[in-house]
């Protein structure tokens, strides 16, 4: 198509039918507006789980040994622990970066016992990268020179029927096959409002962890950075810095949350292809009226010489134009209610329960949607991509068009 | 005859509906020579139309050969088709079929800007070829906004902008009063004298055949005469 005859054209071709156009603008601007406050909302979610998991402990990264993500062994320590903490804070954009080992062991009170992931931590380190941990109901975290303290849930301590200042007997299997005792006393109490989560909850310092199992070094190092966004890229430079180690992803810890995030967002996605296909046919069929309505004017810019590639340009720039409109359209009445979606959120603890906690991960109950920039992108992408679709068979079937016989009203 | 700009070699058309083969032309032999005023004339079915379409490239023959300015119609592409009818014809057609949103000057410029012509100078040509046709005062007016009259003679404005060496009229007063007939009539064979356009109509207008300087007579999808007239009109 070439000079803006061709488009004023195009554009006063629209006007012809105003309601046609109208209706077909509507669609694409409703099937927009769908996509977007379903995605908005989507990917609100995925960003709160992302962060969920990163603030439960695992941060977006975990520098891990070799071989742990098909072994999943505790006893596995980093080839080089202080090279990749030092690695992990170098990294720009880092937020927190805590180094764990955990073992399995029973612990016990009396006549009453718990089995429990004891977990070694740097009390230096953990609480930032741990918002559990800052849920403190009784006594303090744990801090430098805490040896044979600990800090436990608050349904662990229940269910011991301990308190604080109370000396627990922790027996877990050191490395080499012995049995090992320790006690540890209770200095905190960690109430994080999830009764699952909170029986779960055993911290201890990294030296007597180490200490007990008879494995020097570090399990893991776990990273969160300022902005999730940045993981991908972080993750291959992190990567390149760590030598004997692996850094895996939180989708590569926790691969059944990746799938749970994964099925969220092809349901998303598949309830928005179902939208699109809706509004594609809708506009497709309009567009196909309208042609039809004017093959002889198609007949007659044929017959005085309209090129087979110019007559599908004219046809696929009405589509751009409802597109552009329908993609303003979608967004005047997705914004409204994304911008109340991210602001109030939707609140799914009365659906959840009282416990919102899915594989050791604290997750809030109130969602709240991605209202941001890529909604103009993604209206526009959307809008366009659904009418240009909707408008090729109209566009194929007008440079099919037999122009004698649409001249001389014979059926083509 | 002068220069040939159109030659029909045993040209046969025939159109199929179902089981049903209709024969609309059945081996014509016809050349157009340079500024030529043709009529082609010949009751309804006779081939007309069919033989207008073959000429100006928007229908294909089921046999024989057409020949338009030096090129065989018969190897060429839809698109070499399209090219050839926007760089060489021009068409009028009985229903005007002037672009219902856009004015005058603008179905006009259309077939300009078809062919590449920069806005300035398109719509110059424009404006210079309605004023020529005298027809100034329609420029802005949309379709809807003129008579039968004024819409085919702006069909001829635009017909004849881009100096098409050959212009095919299809029945081209059928829907006009005689003055409008007339005046039509005068102004395209002032384009053929002035300009030097060649015409080939297909009409049973009365009129038109008195203007025409020969009149091919179609019968049955054959060439029944062809009368050359030393005065017209």
């Amino acid at each position: 198509m070439s000079g803006n005859l061709s488009v004023q054209y195009a554009l006063r071709s629209l006007g012809r039918s105003r309601r046609r156009t109208s209706l077909s603008v509507l669609g694409v601007g409703l099937g927009c507006a769908i996509a977007l406050f379903a995605t908005a909302f989507m990917r609100g979610g995925q960003h709160m789980r992302v962060q969920a998991i990163s603030q439960s402990g695992y941060g977006h990264l975990r520098i891990a040994p070799a071989g742990w993500e098909q072994s999943r062994r505790d006893d596995l320590r980093l080839q080089n622990s202080a090279a990749a903490l030092k690695a992990a804070r170098s990294l720009e954009g880092v937020f927190a970066v805590a180094a764990h080992v955990r073992v399995q062991g029973l612990l016990a009170f009396g006549t009453r016992v718990a089995g429990v992931q004891l977990l070694g931590v740097d009390p230096a380190a953990e609480p930032r990268l741990n918002r559990l941990v800052r849920t403190i109901a009784e006594g303090r975290y744990l801090q430098a020179g805490d040896e044979g303290a600990v800090v436990v849930g608050k349904a662990l301590v229940e269910r011991l029927d301990v308190e604080l200042g109370d000396d627990l007997l922790l027996t877990l299997t050191r490395a080499d096959g012995q049995i090992e005792y320790a006690m540890l006393r209770i200095v905190g109490i960690v109430s994080t409002g999830s009764r699952t989560i909170d029986e779960t909850i055993c911290h201890a310092m990294l030296a007597d962890v180490a200490n007990m199992t008879g494995l020097k070094g570090v399990a893991e190092v776990s990273v969160a950075f300022e902005d999730p966004q940045q993981v991908a890229a972080l993750s291959a430079e992190l990567a390149q810095r760590v030598q004997g180690d692996q850094v895996l992803t939180w989708r590569e810890v926790l691969p059944a949350m990746s799938g749970d995030a994964a099925a969220d967002r092809a349901f998303s996605n598949f309830f928005i292809f179902i939208v699109a296909v809706v509004v594609i046919l809708g506009v497709t069929s309009a567009q196909l009226t309208a042609m039809l309505e004017r093959r002889r004017e198609f007949a007659v810019l044929i017959a005085l010489g309209l090129g087979e590639l110019k007559l599908v340009g004219l046809v696929l720039f009405e589509a751009v134009f409802m597109g552009v409109l329908g993609a303003l359209l979608g967004l005047l009445l997705a914004l409204p209610l994304v911008w109340h979606t991210a602001t109030a959120g939707i609140d799914f603890s009365a659906m959840m329960g009282d416990d919102m906690t899915v594989m050791g991960v604290f997750f809030d109950p109130i969602i709240y949607a991605d209202l941001g920039l890529w909604m103009l992108p993604y209206a526009f992408g959307l809008g366009l991509c659904a009418t240009l679709l909707a408008a090729l068979y109209p566009a194929w079937s007008a440079t099919r068009l037999d122009a004698a016989a649409a001249l001389s009203q014979r059926d083509a | 005859m002068d220069k040939v700009l159109v030659a029909a070699q045993g040209v046969r058309k025939t159109f199929r509906a179902g089981n049903i083969a209709v024969e609309a032309l059945r081996g014509v032999d016809l050349e157009v020579g340079n500024g030529e005023f043709m009529a082609i004339v010949g009751p309804s079915g006779s081939g007309k139309t069919t033989l207008l379409n073959l000429i100006g490239a928007l229908d294909v023959p089921t046999g024989g050969r057409i020949v338009i300015f030096g090129r065989d119609l018969g190897p060429l592409s839809r698109s070499e088709r399209a090219e050839l009818r926007l760089r060489s014809l021009g068409f009028v057609f009985q229903a005007y079929n002037l672009v219902p949103v856009l004015t005058a000057r603008e179905n006009v410029e259309f077939v300009l800007e078809l062919q590449g012509m920069d806005p300035k100078n398109r719509r110059v040509r424009a404006e210079q070829t309605l004023a020529e046709l005298g027809l100034n005062e329609l420029a802005h007016r949309r379709p809807s906004q003129m008579s039968g009259g004024q819409q085919q003679r702006v069909a001829v404005a635009r017909a004849v902008a881009s100096r098409p060496g050959l212009v095919l009229a299809d029945e081209p007063t059928a829907n006009l009063d005689s003055d409008n007939a007339q005046a039509l009539l005068r102004m395209m064979r002032r384009l053929r004298d002035e300009m030097g356009m060649t015409f080939v109509f297909s009409t049973h207008d009365p009129l038109v055949i008195s203007y025409a300087s020969r009149v091919v007579t179609l019968r049955d999808g054959e060439v029944q005469s062809d009368e050359r007239k030393d005065t017209c009109g």
